[in-house]
């Protein structure tokens, strides 16, 4: 594989870095590409991932990268450390070479919501990658790189995977170290993979997952090797509020998976209409402490000119956080207030404890679900298409992983109207072979789509020059 | 304060340092006076991504101190995040325990001065990080982070104090008790015990009046001199029929007196749930079962076997049980043969005055068990007498060696045999004719400067019995 032999290569990597810089001036997915980086060289040559590079989301620790999370309030800020998953890639011989756009601290489902860059979807300019993790999902369906980096709250992966036709996984929460990753929503974040390559997805996942010190909230990871042969199949029937092309690529994902021999089962999720509000309620409470620490005192923005240190930090987070980073850190405080927890924030758990029995009993009966990853496919920059309440309802079909705590891949399943729709798998905890299997039967009859421009490496290597 | 009239009721909050390795939540080293932001890193600094791990060594010295106070431990104990924005808060949280803190429901009993025992219900413990420290300056403000991030435990109260004595003896037996099991060094003057005192008066049978808060007190007897002047100042709002404020004082210790600090009404909302970095902590069987072999003896069971075993009087069995060092290495020297009440009077006399001007603690002083018992051997035996004794002490300690090479080198072996004495005692005899004649006519208080003149006369080295048969026997 030449991504193996291309920063070592000069000529490869001349061609190489011109093919970034032509993507890069139309999508701009990246807030930093440093290709010269020193290759870690730790690795043996036995490393899949030896010499490879890659693209990490911008709220991802790498050291002496800018860290700058898509915000004013970091926009000068490097990291003094590397991120455990960074760690572990770095002695398996992987190489950073960029920092991905992203919304701010992960806000967002469009990266629009970045102070830094506005990233555009490599199918159509005038729309959005999706968000938060925009920046890795346009970076990979470029071809930029060959797996990057993103991490996902309520879909932040999944979605923009699915905006630009590429694989998102997001791990089982607690499989993956977050050391490192900037909490959004502690208990509801992780780090995954986004790949055009279903193996690498897999391969990057299995070198990254486990346990880690540093992280309590992980665990050893113990497959759950349910059913890997013949896995049962769910989806969901009645108004689901999809797009035309997202429905259409629903049906026909269904359609293949019956034509295919599987048992393919209709199935409820009772708690589906609540996951917003609780999403929103969780999160945004988590948010509201993890975010308090940008205070201009130790690193990052500070505003000049205040006279006491309750000012300074008051200021500096005025002028340094977004709107909508303000709007979320006010409803988490908001739901947090003492005598006003019953009424949010304790009603909010329960509907999380709801949501996990209910997956608890869907998966009793089968083995994986199919679900939308996002009601539409990608939406134009600015308000037009769908307003930001809408952008925040659609985000149910995702965000309920994350509250269940579930692994979920988007796969590419189709092409419509010259735009990817994704879908979704949904699997039991530590079960994430069941998604890699099912995305790879999918992908016999749906091959990953190539956007206009897109070379593979080799085709970026060879062709001659000029 | 008319105790006819009204009544107190007193709480404690106290924060005690656990004496940990690293920090409650980092591998950053847990120590006291180094240079200011040298123990710091990426967890305690609050640098983004980075997470806290739970350090286990302060869970268990924290689960120890609970057990030891009699509380019940919780199942699962979980960690909180107690949110308020201050400079040297890296986070702008503080990792703290809420609703499931470790320990619950315990009680200490303290001796106090008049004899008594004062059992005080223990209404909570929790582990704690503790925040950096703001240095104000000319140039500015500054903040030093080496502090961040040391586990703090907080031991809470019930209002069961009735007088500012009976706080300050708690104190007192409170700093043994973590000293005794090794989890704080409790030094209140450095601050790694720390104490608020929540004081409150009422007229008789009225029941808990209004609570005010009293912070800065850096010492057991300031906390008694806080809660004597809070009795004063609110039992004369009340005769005036003056309202007390529910509010936060600091003890001004150059004008002994508190002042007002805060409002109720300033209060933050700490908007408190649970910290969704950290698993909650399950204490199991297994654990418990640890916690038990590390607990020791607490100071007061001590005293009171120290008296009945040892047959001490109080004060003495007190002196001893004071810090557990002394105490192990009284019941050690004991167990070796050690005469209890010779040994103990040793102890509490001469080996503290010598430590004490030498500024050593008695385990780590030259006195070891073996020397000292040997010590004591030599006077018991009449080697040397008690005089000599107190020079070999000296020595030992200051210049670490052995007594019997110091008894050699110095040739200060008591000498007791007639024949070497006899010469002595006839020169001073024939030197004081006016002694000697009064003791001839029956009046024997001479004797004793007689005594004095043949011990000066062979250089302290004579056995003073045997000095006192001489003489009798030649006056006679």
């Amino acid at each position: 594989m030449i991504w193996n032999n291309v920063l070592k290569n000069t000529e490869y990597k001349k061609k190489y870095v011109e093919y970034v810089k032509n993507w890069e001036e139309k999508i701009h997915s990246l807030l930093v590409f440093d290709p010269d980086r020193p290759t870690p060289g730790k690795a043996e040559g036995g490393s899949a991932l030896s010499n490879i590079p890659y693209v990490v989301k911008d709220n991802i620790a790498v050291k002496d990268f800018r860290f700058t999370c898509g915000s004013k309030i970091l926009e000068n800020f490097v990291s003094l450390y590397d991120a455990a998953v960074i760690e572990k890639l770095n002695t398996l011989g992987a190489v950073p070479i960029g920092k991905s756009n992203m919304d701010e601290f992960g806000m967002g489902s469009s990266t629009d919501n970045s102070a830094l860059a506005i990233t555009n979807n490599p199918w159509d300019l005038e729309r959005v990658a999706g968000g938060s993790s925009g920046g890795s999902a346009a970076a990979v369906a470029a071809g930029i790189t060959p797996f990057a980096l993103g991490t996902d709250t309520g879909g932040s992966i999944r979605q923009p995977a699915s905006f630009c036709g590429v694989y998102g996984l997001k791990p089982t929460y607690g499989s993956v170290s977050r050391y490192g990753a900037v909490a959004y929503a502690s208990s509801l974040d992780v780090i995954g993979v986004l790949a055009r390559d279903i193996s690498m997805t897999e391969t990057v996942f299995d070198l990254i997952k486990g346990k880690d010190e540093q992280d309590q909230t992980t665990t050893e990871y113990i497959e759950d090797k349910r059913n890997l042969q013949k896995p049962v199949f769910g989806y969901l029937v009645g108004d689901l509020g999809l797009s035309d092309s997202v429905a259409k690529a629903y049906k026909n994902c269904i359609d293949i998976l019956k034509s295919k021999g599987y048992e393919v089962k209709e199935i409820a999720i009772p708690s589906l209409e609540y996951v917003i509000p609780a999403y929103y309620t969780i999160s945004t409470a988590e948010a509201s402490a993890n975010l308090a620490k940008f205070n201009g005192i130790r690193y990052g923005y500070r505003s000049k000119g205040t006279e006491s240190p309750l000012a300074l930090m008051k200021k500096s987070r005025s002028e340094g956080f977004g709107e909508e980073v303000k709007l979320r850190i006010l409803l988490g405080t908001y739901v947090l207030r003492s005598g006003f927890q019953d009424k949010y924030y304790i009603k909010a758990q329960k509907i999380r404890t709801k949501i996990i029995n209910d997956f608890n009993n869907i998966f009793g009966n089968i083995d994986l679900v199919v679900a939308p990853a996002f009601p539409t496919a990608a939406f134009r920059h600015g308000n037009a298409d769908l307003s930001p309440y809408q952008q925040r309802l659609a985000d149910k079909f995702s965000a309920i992983a994350n509250l269940a705590g579930i692994p979920a891949l988007s796969f590419p399943a189709g092409v419509y109207d010259n735009l990817p729709v994704g879908l979704q798998f949904f699997a039991p905890h530590y079960s994430e072979k069941l998604l890699f299997n099912a995305a790879k039967i999918i992908a016999e009859e749906i091959p990953v789509p190539k956007v206009p421009g897109f070379k593979t490496i080799e085709e970026i290597c060879e062709a001659p020059r000029g | 304060m008319d105790k006819t009239i009204f009544e107190t009721f007193i709480g404690l909050e106290i924060h005690i340092q656990l004496i940990t390795k690293t920090k409650i939540f980092c591998n950053c080293r847990n120590s006291f006076g180094d240079p200011p932001n040298t123990n710091i890193c990426p967890v305690c600094m609050g640098y983004p991504g980075a997470l806290p791990a739970l350090n286990k060594e302060a869970a268990k010295k924290a689960c120890l101190l609970c057990l030891a106070l009699k509380c019940k431990l919780n199942e699962k104990a979980v960690f909180d995040r107690k949110n308020y924005f201050y400079p040297d808060l890296p986070n702008n949280y503080q990792i703290t325990q809420f609703e499931f803190p470790f320990g619950i429901e315990g009680s200490v009993d303290t001796a106090l001065p008049d004899g008594s025992i004062k059992t005080v219900r223990i209404h909570e413990a929790h582990l704690e990080e503790d925040a950096g420290k703001m240095i104000h300056d000319r140039i500015g403000s500054m903040c030093d982070f080496n502090r961040a991030g040391t586990p703090l435990l907080e031991v809470v109260t019930k209002p069961d104090f009735k007088t500012g004595e009976e706080v300050e003896a708690f104190l007192l037996n409170f700093r043994r008790i973590i000293r005794y099991l090794g989890v704080s060094d409790g030094n209140m003057e450095e601050g790694s015990m720390r104490c608020d005192a929540n004081v409150s008066i009422n007229y008789i049978g009225k029941g808990l009046g209004k609570r005010v808060e009293v912070k800065n007190l850096n010492s057991s007897r300031n906390v008694k001199l806080a809660i004597q002047h809070e009795e004063q100042r609110q039992a004369k709002l009340l005769k005036a029929g003056e309202p007390i404020l529910q509010e936060t004082r600091l003890w001004d210790d150059d004008k002994k007196r508190t002042e007002s600090m805060r409002s109720k009404e300033d209060a933050n909302d700490y908007r408190y749930f649970p910290d969704p970095d950290l698993p909650p902590f399950a204490t199991t069987p297994e654990f418990i079962a640890e916690l038990k072999s590390m607990l020791v003896e607490l100071p007061l069971a001590r005293r009171n076997r120290f008296m009945s075993e040892y047959n001490l009087i109080q004060d003495t069995a007190e002196f001893l049980t004071e810090e557990k060092d002394k105490a192990d290495y009284f019941e050690e020297a004991c167990k070796k043969g050690a005469d209890p009440q010779n040994a103990a009077a040793w102890l509490k006399g001469d080996v503290t005055k010598v430590l004490n001007r030498e500024k050593m603690e008695i385990l780590s002083s030259p006195l070891d068990i073996g020397r000292f018992i040997m010590l004591l051997d030599f006077v018991e035996k009449g080697k040397i007498n008690g005089q000599t004794a107190k020079k070999v002490l000296d020595i030992i300690i200051t210049e670490n060696k052995n007594p019997e090479d110091i008894i050699k080198e110095n040739n200060w072996e008591q000498v007791d045999d007639s024949d070497s004495l006899m010469p002595v005692v006839e020169k001073v005899l024939a030197e004081s004719a006016a002694a000697v004649n009064q003791i001839k006519a029956g009046d024997m208080k001479p004797v004793g400067f007689l005594i004095g003149q043949v011990m000066k006369n062979s250089g302290g080295k004579a056995d003073p019995k045997k000095v006192k048969e001489l003489i009798m026997e030649k006056i006679k």
